[in-house]
């Protein structure tokens, strides 16, 4: 078996090398990526028909829209799996230790306070990149990641069950599904006022200035959806895999 | 409202599955007939959407309101169409068909189970409708992603078979991936019907980057859909999966693989370049030949019921990669045939073998005895199935067997006309054992039912959630098999584009 893998490792590696025997040049600017219509288009475009001055953000979040609207769906799915393989229901063992024997240690100070003014700064810095996913690098999946982080610090500091109080467990499912809706809301608003599927442009019915400024805000309005998702789901997963699924105690 | 069909076959079962996962929480009860209402939808919009192709040609529908290649599109041919509302009414059967066992085999979990059933449906929908090849990756992840987690909600076994696959899946997916970033160094676009223009006009064939991406992306689809000797992954995950799990996949996933496949060869390469320019046909069919046999004898060797079925899928992907690679437009329209009468035969056998382990909680085939008394209807369902395995008329499965036979004697591929041959009087062989253990059985299943031994009022039918699927699914074989002129006139609509050789070469 193991001569059979490296086998197989040695004829891979053969391909992508011959493969390679044909790439560009390492950043030409005429390559076929980089000089065509397509990305063309996207450079020199996309600050009119968008207003976005990110175009990787233009790209991931109109252009491509479809697509990230499904990459949230792979880590909405993601969560759902890991809920539905390792959650486990059943009788909790509180009622045989009333008191937690974690909650009688009392919290170490340094830990404490350190977390008390850290929390605040990440959560804030989370807002920041979410919001300004179309000005600057940022956008939802990244600012729902630390946001995200931010709960899991506290449930690293303190433990799961303070953590729990503000995101409990089905608190957790609702702004994951939120997240989604917030996104494919957008789609199905500009189907029901007779357009595409994720056509923004449609949207200036309700959103303030004209159809490029649709564009413009719809492609917020999703970031915001992604990062509720991103946000739910990273806790979801590590409170499930620091408690074994029980929810009870984390690591 | 018709122009919007396309997009509506996937966002019933998608949204409706996020609603699951909300709704299911509080009402677990909701969570079945929300998914039937949904996948209901699915099956009225791809109808629809079929008859538009049908009647107008190829629909092209823009996401976002971008023209490709800068926008998504969904691109819908009457291969698609007819695979679409194949994935549709495949996956609403089974829905039906799952009432009793979701809740019985993961208890507390009804709701992710459904969230993760309709997710899946929606990521194969996905695959079939899309014109995008970047596109068809997110769905495969999502297709993915759901079946590994439907498959460990099962037993021990099954996650361990459901970690195998995740290793297989993933390896398979990346060489898809890693195929389509080299056709996007070379041709600077996503869009498949851009990619071919360009490929094209910028004689892009003789390229070695080309090439590679050719044969990551087959083989890398080849692993997904447990091509002989990729197929290791499956035996073992469909046979220990929750039933609904393994009903939904079986007929499926590997289908839907087969349909990447031809896509990608047909529209993204192009047959000139995937048969005259490379001319590997004979290896792949030679390979095909021993994923028939393997497939075919692997079954043989097998005591268990569901286990045995697996290696017929196996068998059966071999029938459809061979079947393309015979690069004939007789064996082609075979295999698209084939994967529509091959997803409702091995629905009819999954949802079979799904009551008899429901019924007796055995997996061997010897609990099949005296099941034509307990369960006429049951067996008659069976039958069915059974015989378009084989290939008796007037079942789907004889008809794409026949285009299949033909196209191989056309192309001159005799190995692969005596590997099916073969191959169909193993499963005759396989089958006619099983109707005789049922008919035969010497005892009369003694503690397997009280209500035996009686007389035939007394017969003990699966429930009627169970029964309608089975049932429906036999009729829709029969109605395939004497319809098979009207599909195969669409298949041959849309492959009247590519200028397949259809005579002796």
């Amino acid at each position: 078996m193991k001569i059979l893998g490296i086998i197989t490792v040695i004829i891979t590696g053969f391909l992508l090398l011959q493969a390679e025997r044909d790439f560009p040049d390492w950043g030409d600017a005429a390559s076929p990526a980089s000089d065509n219509r397509l990305s063309q288009h996207y450079i020199t475009e996309t600050i009119n028909e968008t207003r976005v001055s990110n175009m990787v953000t233009a790209v991931l979040a109109d252009y491509r829209g479809y697509d990230t609207m499904f990459e949230t769906v792979v880590i909405f799915t993601a969560g759902i799996a890991i809920i539905g393989i390792l959650r486990v229901y059943g009788p909790s063992t509180k009622l045989e230790h009333p008191e937690p024997t974690l909650d009688t240690e009392k919290p170490d100070l340094i830990i404490e306070t350190t977390c008390r003014l850290l929390i605040p700064i990440i959560q804030l810095f989370a807002l920041y990149v979410i919001a300004h996913g179309h000005y600057s690098p940022g956008g939802g999946f990244q600012g729902g990641v630390i946001f995200g982080a931010a709960f899991i610090l506290l449930a690293l500091a303190r433990d799961l069950q303070t953590a729990q109080k503000w995101v409990p467990e089905n608190r957790v499912l609702n702004l994951a599904a939120i997240g989604i809706f917030i996104y494919a809301g957008h789609g199905v608003l500009s189907l029901i006022f007779g357009e595409n599927f994720l056509d923004y442009s449609i949207l200036t019915k309700v959103l303030p200035g004209d159809a490029i400024d649709a564009r413009y805000h719809s492609m917020l309005g999703v970031e915001i959806g992604v990062a509720f998702t991103v946000t739910a789901i990273m806790f979801s997963i590590y409170s499930n895999l620091a408690s074994n699924g029980k929810m009870e105690e984390g690591i | 409202m018709t122009e919007q069909a396309p997009i509506f076959i996937l966002l019933f079962p998608f949204l409706t599955a996020v609603i699951v996962a909300l709704v299911g929480l509080r009402h677990k009860s909701l969570s079945w007939p929300l998914t039937l209402v949904s996948l209901g939808a699915s099956v009225c919009a791809s109808l629809s959407t079929l008859a538009q192709v049908v009647e107008h040609g190829p629909i092209r529908y823009k996401l976002g309101g971008w023209s490709p290649p800068f926008g998504i599109e969904f691109h819908i041919d009457g291969l698609s169409a007819l695979v679409a509302v194949t994935v549709s009414v495949v996956a609403l059967l089974t829905a039906i068909y799952s009432k009793d066992n979701v809740d019985a085999e993961t208890p507390d979990k009804s709701s992710q189970y459904y969230s993760l059933f309709l997710l899946l449906v929606s990521g194969l929908l996905g695959i079939v409708i899309t014109g995008d090849a970047f596109n068809l990756y997110v769905m495969l992840e999502v297709a993915a992603l759901t079946s590994y987690a439907l498959i460990a909600m099962g037993n021990k076994r099954a996650s361990l078979a459901a970690f195998k696959y995740l290793i297989m899946g993933t390896i398979g997916a990346s060489f898809y991936l890693l195929g389509v970033g080299y056709l996007y160094i070379k041709t600077g676009s996503l869009n498949m019907l851009d990619i071919r223009e360009i490929l094209e006009t910028a004689g892009l064939f003789n390229s070695p980057t080309i090439l590679v991406a050719f044969i990551l992306i087959t083989v890398g689809v080849w692993i997904k859909m447990a091509f002989f000797p990729l197929h290791s992954w499956l035996p073992n995950c469909y046979a220990f999966a929750p039933t609904t799990s393994s009903n939904i996949m079986a007929p499926l996933v590997t289908k839907v693989m087969i349909y990447v496949m031809v896509r990608m060869v047909l529209t993204v390469f192009g047959p000139n370049y995937a048969f005259e320019i490379l001319d590997w046909e004979n290896i792949v069919v030679w390979l095909a030949v021993i994923a028939i046999l393997a497939g075919s004898i692997g079954a043989l060797a097998q005591k268990d019921l569901r286990k045995m079925l697996t290696f017929l899928i196996i068998a059966e992907v071999g029938y459809m990669v061979g079947g393309l690679w015979l690069a004939d437009e007789t064996g082609i329209t075979g295999t698209i045939f084939h994967i529509i009468s091959d997803a409702f035969m091995t629905l009819c056998v999954f949802l079979f073998a799904g009551i008899v382990f429901a019924k007796t909680g055995a997996r061997d085939i010897y609990a099949l005895e005296g099941m034509f008394k307990k369960m006429p209807l049951t067996m008659v369902g069976f039958l069915v199935g059974a015989f378009s395995l084989i290939g008796i008329p007037p079942t789907a499965g004889f008809f794409s067997k026949w285009y299949l036979v033909q196209g191989g004697i056309n192309s001159g591929n005799w190995e692969y006309v005596v590997a099916l041959l073969i191959s169909s009087l193993i499963n005759a062989v396989l089958f006619f054992r099983l109707i005789e253990i049922a008919y035969f059985g010497k005892k009369p299943a003694e503690g397997h039912d009280h209500h035996h031994g009686d007389d035939h009022a007394k017969v003990s039918e699966a429930s009627f959630t169970m029964l309608l699927p089975l049932l429906s699914t036999a009729a829709i074989l029969i109605v395939i098999g004497l319809y098979n002129k009207e599909l195969v006139s669409v298949i041959q609509d849309f492959l009247s584009q590519f200028n397949l050789a259809t005579s002796i070469r």
